[in-house]
């Protein structure tokens, strides 16, 4: 293999593709990159066998088409620290590729392509397109409610739901559950649900930008795919049944408290200051013209906050832990948010005043 | 009044191997090691049957059961099953304390299923781990968790016992001591010199009586005699220490020969480290046991790990032998406590979804 290309051409899809890289593998060809080059154009695929993801980029092809496997993590570092638009010349031998650009010359040791594990071929079974902007609203809207190794292992992920126009996800670590809908007249989609596994979830995030360009988007029955101009993205499903998010939404609730947002925000966040580091207990006194807000430690330090509010309810006091809180109120977009209540025991439903687009769920906790 | 579940896998190690393995299925198998010191992690209930027990050295075993087919562990695989059993726990209560991979305790007195019958419970996750992973469990329904885990051992294997309030009574007043976990033969020994074989027995003495018999051990007795156990089911179990051991195929002679062992059981127990780098080390310490296997341990105050102190310690320890070989040494670093951590998890309790 002898090819040639600039430092940029190489050192996007690069980028793109390290981020699927396994960095704690036991596997020493998981931590390498696959360099293919066809022809005019060189593809390069990284996987941690959950996740595969695939670039491609024009070379100036001197050689014989052919693959070999580079060190991901050493080819990302030389890569970036070269001088701008410098021309990179590729040329591998048996064991080792050569990097060489004006008087810099690096040798990496290579495996062989054979040995890279490849995803299974599949067929998807749903196929849409979707706007980037949509879908990573859709995913941020409620990403961070998903459990982080929980032995519901199908929690550790996010549920991706299809119905007619509508798509939604849902996320849950079984404490908090956030559900963003959104849809499309154009689309008219079979009913399908799958969990994407978490770390899945936050390479999309890192991948899409919220701009007004479509990808594809792609589900079988154990993979899902989303293909854009520049890469294409792979990850196994999480095989499991997600819990049923209609089961968990309250419907006792009869008190609603519509407030400003990002005054709520800046109080809770100040007395979360004083709430236990770990647990992070906030109580909130819910009271005819006011709402009460108090956090004290295990050193007996006290925060107290006061807001104004319309409230024509019985009094009602409940403690949340005031991250939960505070997560939902960084992902709601609005500027007035309603909070909908039962008693001291029951979740609080959330959402923006306006839209009813993500609709959060949180549980009390016992202070 | 609460109700918990003890749950213990039948012969958790072995099981797995009969299930993957058909030609285990009918032979005495035990898994450990096969070496003169090895020890068995634990044998099926045929190899029971020629006196074979968990933790018995594997020369031992041999003897009784020439026969026994003795196969190495798959850790991985048993770590495995185990998650999936926690997420099957965590279909009926969030409030699951593992005791190891095979054994946990479920208190299920806020679960709604089957009207909130423990009993009920109990067979429901037994057929779930039968029907996922084709492995039995015994079950132990209690008001309390030592009277759980005493029950969850009535009809072992693949069964159920279960002791309601208005038995407790009845079940307690006849348990013979040995059963009780904290009493091993010599404890059960010295009590049986006093006339105490059974629960009975102990409510006669009083707690002064039994402290120079027992030790500290002496009112969680007397109120275990009573059937009375108030420590709550732990979802967090906050380890105390890390340590590391080894048994050596050869004994050690010199106290040179023990020292120089310490720099490789260190570096062991820092890997072992590395997951508790939250904790703060309090104290470290040296164990050894003797060829006629004795033990003894020494431990000095310490804010970190020590190599040098270690050594110092190890050299002390081994003085005690008076001359006695070494058949095994250890390292341990014990954590100091956190602060308010039991208060805590009571007073801030999350509540959670039932899906």
């Amino acid at each position: 293999m002898k090819f040639s290309l600039s430092r940029e051409s190489l050192l996007k899809p690069l980028l793109l593709v390290s981020g699927a890289v396994e960095r704690k593998s036991t596997l020493p060809i998981l931590s390498n990159i696959l360099f293919d080059v066809v022809d005019q154009t060189l593809t390069l695929t990284a996987t941690d066998l959950e996740l595969e993801m695939v670039a491609s980029t024009p070379v100036n092809n001197q050689g014989e088409n052919g693959k070999v496997t580079i060190p991901a993590k050493k080819l990302l570092d030389i890569c970036k620290s070269l001088p701008e638009d410098s021309l990179l010349s590729f040329e591998s031998n048996a064991e080792a590729i050569t990097i060489s650009t004006g008087r810099s010359k690096y040798s990496l040791s290579t495996l062989a392509a054979t040995d890279f594990p490849n995803i299974e071929e599949w067929k998807g079974d749903v196929e849409f397109k979707i706007q980037k902007s949509d879908l990573l609203r859709l995913i941020e809207s409620t990403h961070f409610s998903m459990a982080n190794q929980d032995v519901r292992y199908y929690l550790n992920g996010m549920s991706i739901e299809t119905e007619g126009n509508e798509i939604r996800s849902v996320a849950t670590d079984g404490h908090r559950l956030a559900i963003c809908k959104i849809s499309n007249p154009e689309l008219a989609l079979p009913a399908r649900q799958v969990i994407v596994p978490r770390k899945g979830i936050l390479e999309i995030i890192r991948l899409l930008d919220p701009v007004e360009e479509e990808v594809q988007l792609f589900m079988g029955s154990n993979h899902i795919r989303i293909i854009d101009s520049e890469y294409s993205f792979t990850s196994k499903l999480v095989d499991g049944r997600f819990p049923d998010y209609r089961r968990v939404l309250p419907r006792n609730g009869d008190k609603v408290l519509e407030t400003d947002k990002d005054q709520l925000r800046q109080v809770l966040s100040r007395a979360s200051i004083l709430s236990n580091e770990k647990f992070k207990g906030v109580r909130l006194n819910f009271a005819s013209s006011e709402l009460k807000i108090t956090a004290n430690n295990p050193e007996q330090e006290q925060a107290e906050e006061v807001l104004e509010i319309s409230y024509p309810y019985e009094d009602l006091e409940i403690g949340f832990n005031v991250s939960y809180v505070l997560d939902v109120l960084n992902a709601i977009k609005e500027s007035a948010v309603k909070f909908t209540l039962a008693d001291a025991n029951s979740s609080v439903v959330i959402e923006g005043s306006e839209t009813s687009e993500a609709i959060y769920v949180v549980m009390p906790m016992r202070l | 009044m609460k109700k918990i579940i003890h749950i213990d896998m039948d012969c958790f190690y072995a099981q797995v191997e009969m299930r993957d393995n058909p030609e285990y299925r009918e032979i005495p198998l035990a898994v450990g090691g096969e070496g003169k010191r090895s020890v068995l992690s634990t044998c099926n209930y045929l190899a029971r049957k020629f006196g074979v027990r968990s933790a018995m050295p594997a020369i031992k075993a041999k003897q009784l059961c020439p026969h026994l087919k003795i196969v190495h562990g798959r850790m991985q695989v048993y770590h495995e099953v185990s998650m999936h059993i926690r997420e099957i726990f965590s279909r009926y209560t969030q409030l699951v304390e593992p005791l190891s991979l095979d054994e946990a305790f479920l208190d299920v007195t806020d679960c709604c299923l089957f009207n909130g019958s423990a009993t009920l419970i109990a067979q429901d996750i037994r057929n779930a781990i039968w029907h996922e992973l084709q492995l039995t469990a015994s079950a132990g329904i209690a008001p309390n968790k030592f009277l759980a885990k005493i029950a969850s051992d009535e009809n072992k294997p693949n069964g159920q016992c279960v002791v309601s309030p208005d038995k407790v009574n009845e079940f307690i007043e006849v348990l013979p001591l040995r059963k009780i976990p904290g009493i091993g033969p010599k404890t059960s020994e010295k009590l049986a010199s006093f006339g105490a074989t059974t629960c009975a027995d102990i409510r006669a003495l009083s707690i002064k009586e039994l402290t120079p018999l027992v030790g500290s051990f002496a009112e969680r007795l007397f109120n275990y005699s009573f059937g009375v156990d108030n420590r709550e089911v732990k979802v967090n179990r906050v380890r105390k220490s890390v340590g590391v051991e080894h048994t050596f195929a050869d004994d050690l002679v010199t106290v040179e020969e023990c020292i120089a062992q310490i720099p490789k059981l260190i570096d062991k127990m820092k890997q072992r480290l590395q997951k508790h780098q939250d904790r703060v080390i309090a104290k470290q310490g040296v164990k050894i046991k003797f060829a006629d296997f004795t033990l003894t341990t020494m431990e000095q105050q310490s804010l970190a790990l020590d190599e040098d102190g270690m050594k110092n310690l190890m050299e002390s320890a081994f003085q005690r032998g008076n001359g006695k070989t070494v058949r095994l040494l250890g390292v341990f670093v014990a954590f100091a406590e956190l602060p308010n951590d039991q208060e805590g998890d009571e007073r801030h309790q999350q509540l959670g979804f039932v899906f």
